[in-house]
């Protein structure tokens, strides 16, 4: 069996929670703080850290903007942050494809 | 081997997981604001022809909405296939099929009752003025046009089910009210039609347009 599809596995990614984040924003132009926070059903702490680290990782922008006099952080895939998703969904289908029975 | 089976599993598990995610995140976001103005617009004429027509048979009134209501949804589907093809995007996607069965189970019951109340009214000959007996309906219509619009919410942007509850409220409120003593069948039945399914959609969809010129502007 290859083990280079394992090895190039980004570990930012795999975590269950950030690949959550990144799995609805990438169906999603731009999500908020919020709907992320009630679809995943984290706690406002775990999804901040989540956040963050998708941030510096440079996969994730974050806005903080107004609607309604109340703020509103919203959080959107960089392209930095598809392209490595859409790595990580072709690994995923490459450990498959190789354990597939021939 | 037993490994490699593992690991295969673990990998089709993720990728299940990341397309449930991803479907349950896409919104349905399309051409929302046409949709809503051109409802609206269909809404307010048809009730200024109802009442200018004098549509006040208790068949003619059912008859006359559900034509509405056909070319209403027509229309809409017309206006999502344009911007569908626009986009190169598939008509049928999954956010559109769950809106879609949102939709179906209130406005499936709206139809179920307003046939029951059609049979039971009767062809009512040379009766071209009394809709009392059905004045109950259209704001039954309304409550249940705002609990499809409030299930559909789940899945659209969050408004839709404020803009539900719209019409849930004001039906209810207006069934408790009853008819005032000072209007005609005719009028207000048409009038509480043009009122919910001309004006309410029309101000949504004039509010969807200019919030997104602003987020476009932004």
């Amino acid at each position: 069996m290859n083990p280079e599809p394992f090895l190039q596995i980004d570990r930012v990614i795999h975590e269950k929670g950030r690949l959550a984040i990144m799995s609805m924003l990438a169906a999603s132009p731009e999500l908020s703080f919020t709907e992320l926070r009630d679809t995943l059903g984290m706690t406002d702490g775990n999804i901040t850290t989540h956040i963050r680290t998708l941030q510096e990782a440079g996969y994730l922008s974050v806005t903080k903007s107004f609607q309604n006099n109340r703020p509103l952080t919203t959080c959107a895939l960089t392209p930095a942050g598809k392209r490595a998703f859409t790595h990580y969904i072709n690994l995923l289908e490459r450990i498959i494809q190789q354990n597939r029975p021939k | 081997m037993q490994s490699n089976g593992m690991e295969s599993n673990w990998a089709a598990e993720h990728l299940q997981v990341i397309r449930t995610l991803m479907e349950r995140s896409a919104l349905y976001r399309r051409a929302l604001a046409p949709i809503m103005i051109f409802n609206g617009a269909v809404g307010l004429a048809a009730a200024a022809l109802g009442w200018g027509l004098r549509i006040g048979s208790p068949r003619g009134f059912i008859l006359f909405w559900t034509g509405v209501g056909v070319v209403a949804v027509a229309g809409s589907f017309l206006l999502v296939r344009r911007q569908a093809i626009k986009d190169a995007e598939p008509i049928w996607s999954p956010p559109t099929r769950r809106v879609t069965q949102a939709f179906m189970p209130p406005l499936a019951a709206g139809l179920m009752i307003g046939t029951v109340a059609w049979v039971k009214a009767g062809p009512a000959p040379g009766n071209f003025s009394d809709l009392s007996g059905v004045i109950w309906l259209p704001l039954i219509w309304v409550v249940l046009y705002g609990c499809a619009f409030h299930a559909a919410g789940f899945f659209m942007p969050r408004g839709m089910k404020v803009f539900g509850w719209g019409f849930i409220v004001g039906g209810c409120g207006l069934l408790a009210a009853g008819m005032p003593g000072w209007a005609a069948p005719l009028g207000y039945a048409h009038g509480i039609m043009g009122l919910f399914f001309g004006s309410l959609h029309l101000a949504y969809g004039v509010y969807l347009r200019s919030t997104e010129r602003r987020g476009n502007e932004a």
